[in-house]
């Protein structure tokens, strides 16, 4: 098993967030967390990404607890809803000063830079940018240290519909490249065709867990997402 | 590591401080003083019953003695042992002055002053010439000098309080802001993403603090051309200072979500430092309490080196007690981040 989660929890003071969740997810997966707001969904994955710390449970990578941070960073590459870039500078600046971090060469950089057709962006601040342009800079941040764990939350919200389709194409690719991948939405008509496997939250519980097939052959979808 | 990524952090810090114009700030604010100091005027307290200081050995005139003594209801008589006792009580505002036998001129004082240029000297030489007056007519004035405490002009008499100043405005009002700002904006969490230790985190931003500061105070010196006195002591004070503050400062940061709450907290924290500290010179309450406050523990120093050659020999337990509150602040600072406070 890639990730091992044992009883994972994190309640907050208005008595939402996640109740004990138990999961294991195989290298190579491309799961997709769906429920409503204030599922829990982000709460897992910010859990996932160490971004929250968890009341009780722990989780593991590759055999590693998720608390010795430093042994698991490279290993999880998190994307936040809202790219937290350093807004003031350009495009390369922020990825330059992760590349230091991260101790990766600058040809990295250049890689990712290419590959996410960020080069024309090189020299501009990150305010002038699209959220979707935005959002492939932190994706690109996010892979600099070539991480076998992707965690993505809510990638396509609040953007166009063309970027939404590349969204999705880049999830794929990274899919067909091995890495494993766990994804939040709030559109399951949307990832019916890209996950290969659902797990639905609700009011912080786990109430179902399976193939995409499974889910919308069952009564479950109807009842959640019922007007 | 631990260095490369110090410097790393430092540096993107130091750009931001420049892109967010803080840095214009921090060379603002020295020019500000600057320009303030120039204009300076003498300002000071109302007129109350002044406490003077007589040495029992010292033989003045009688007639002097005597008029004095009668004027029961313009001063109040404070016998002192010698000249250091009543110089220690003038730095305690025990008493308002300090009367000396003129070695200039017979049967005339010296007055010794905290403030030459203050309105309380003036009501004190008012007073006595008036004495004067009454008791001899348009005689030699008793008062042939007037010499302040501390050497120096006003310029430099006030330094201690705007370096204070400085020192808090980059602490307590820059230094939570720009923590809450990382807090709020998840860049703290974007670089946690990274192996970057938190510790490390927390030195670059010491630093920043730590230079913003250094560079506010040196650029108030060279635009007053002010001599720093014992520059090793100074330094060492302005340093540990700078330290103590700026890990305040970040501890404060960390308390807060949002820059917005970071601005309140900094200044309800920025002003009861500096106040009781700076003003108490003028009132032997707050001299009384503000030793309790770290910001009086860099301000009764800082003035001792500038204004009455003081040295870090003499100041140990000050700068001791201000790496003491830097390290305690530091270490709340580092077990928040290690909580991921608000974040």
């Amino acid at each position: 098993m890639q990730i091992e989660i044992h009883n994972l929890t994190k309640v907050y003071s208005e008595k939402r967030g996640l109740l004990p969740v138990s999961l294991e997810v195989e290298k190579g997966e491309l799961i997709a967390v769906i429920g409503h707001n204030g599922a829990g969904k982000s709460t897992l994955l910010k859990m996932l990404a160490s971004w929250l710390l968890p009341d009780s449970g722990e989780v593991l990578v590759d055999g590693i607890n998720l608390a010795n941070r430093l042994a698991v960073v490279r290993k999880v590459g998190f994307v936040p809803e809202t790219p937290n870039l350093f807004d003031f500078f350009s495009v390369g600046y922020n990825l330059k000063i992760f590349a230091r971090l991260f101790q990766v060469p600058f040809i990295r950089m250049e890689e990712i830079m290419k590959e996410f057709n960020l080069l024309p962006y090189r020299n501009n601040k990150i305010h002038v940018l699209s959220k979707g342009l935005r959002q492939r800079v932190s994706i690109g941040r996010a892979l600099l240290a070539d991480p076998p764990v992707l965690l993505f939350d809510e990638p396509t919200s609040g953007i166009d519909f063309d970027m939404t389709k590349e969204i999705y194409r880049l999830l794929k690719d990274f899919h067909a490249s091995g890495k494993t991948i766990i994804f939040t939405s709030h559109r399951p008509e949307e990832i019916k065709t890209l996950a290969t496997r659902i797990i639905v939250l609700h009011q912080g519980s786990l109430v179902f867990d399976g193939s995409p097939q499974t889910y919308f052959q069952s009564d479950l979808h109807e009842k959640l997402y019922r007007c | 590591m631990l260095i490369k990524n110090i410097i790393t952090l430092t540096l993107n810090d130091l750009a931001i401080a420049l892109k967010n114009k803080t840095i214009y700030l921090i060379l603002f604010i020295p020019f500000f003083v600057f320009l303030s100091l120039k204009l300076v005027d003498s300002a000071d307290t109302v007129f109350k019953k002044i406490n003077v200081g007589l040495i029992q050995q010292e033989t003045f005139a009688p007639v002097i003695l005597q008029t004095i003594k009668a004027a029961d209801k313009v001063f109040t008589i404070f016998p002192v042992a010698n000249e250091e006792e009543g110089k220690r009580w003038l730095k305690e505002k025990k008493i308002d002055g300090l009367l000396l036998r003129s070695e200039k001129e017979r049967n005339s004082l010296l007055l010794v002053v905290l403030k030459k240029e203050s309105l309380l000297t003036l009501s004190i030489v008012e007073s006595f010439s008036a004495l004067q007056k009454a008791a001899e007519g348009n005689a030699v004035n008793w008062i042939s000098d007037v010499r302040p405490l501390h050497a120096g002009e006003i310029q430099k008499q006030t330094l201690p309080t705007w370096i204070l100043m400085l020192v808090l405005l980059v602490s307590f009002i820059i230094m939570p802001a720009q923590v809450a700002e990382e807090k709020e904006k998840k860049l703290l969490l974007a670089l946690l993403q990274t192996p970057m230790r938190e510790i490390e985190w927390l030195i670059a931003k010491l630093f920043l603090g730590m230079i913003l500061i250094l560079i506010a105070v040196l650029f108030l010196h060279l635009l007053g051309k002010f001599d720093p006195g014992n520059v090793l002591s100074y330094v060492a004070f302005i340093v540990v200072g700078s330290f103590c503050f700026s890990s305040y400062g970040i501890l404060l940061g960390f308390l807060c979500r949002s820059q917005a709450s970071a601005r309140t907290l900094g200044v309800m924290f920025y002003l009861p430092h500096l106040l009781p500290s700076a003003l108490s010179d003028f009132s032997q309450k707050l001299t009384s309490v503000a030793p309790f406050l770290p910001s009086y523990q860099f301000y009764e120093p800082i003035k001792s080196i500038l204004l009455e050659d003081g040295s870090m020999a003499n100041l140990s337990i000050e700068w001791i007690y201000l790496l003491l509150v830097g390290l305690v602040t530091f270490f709340f600072s580092y077990r928040l981040m290690k909580k991921r406070w608000l974040m």
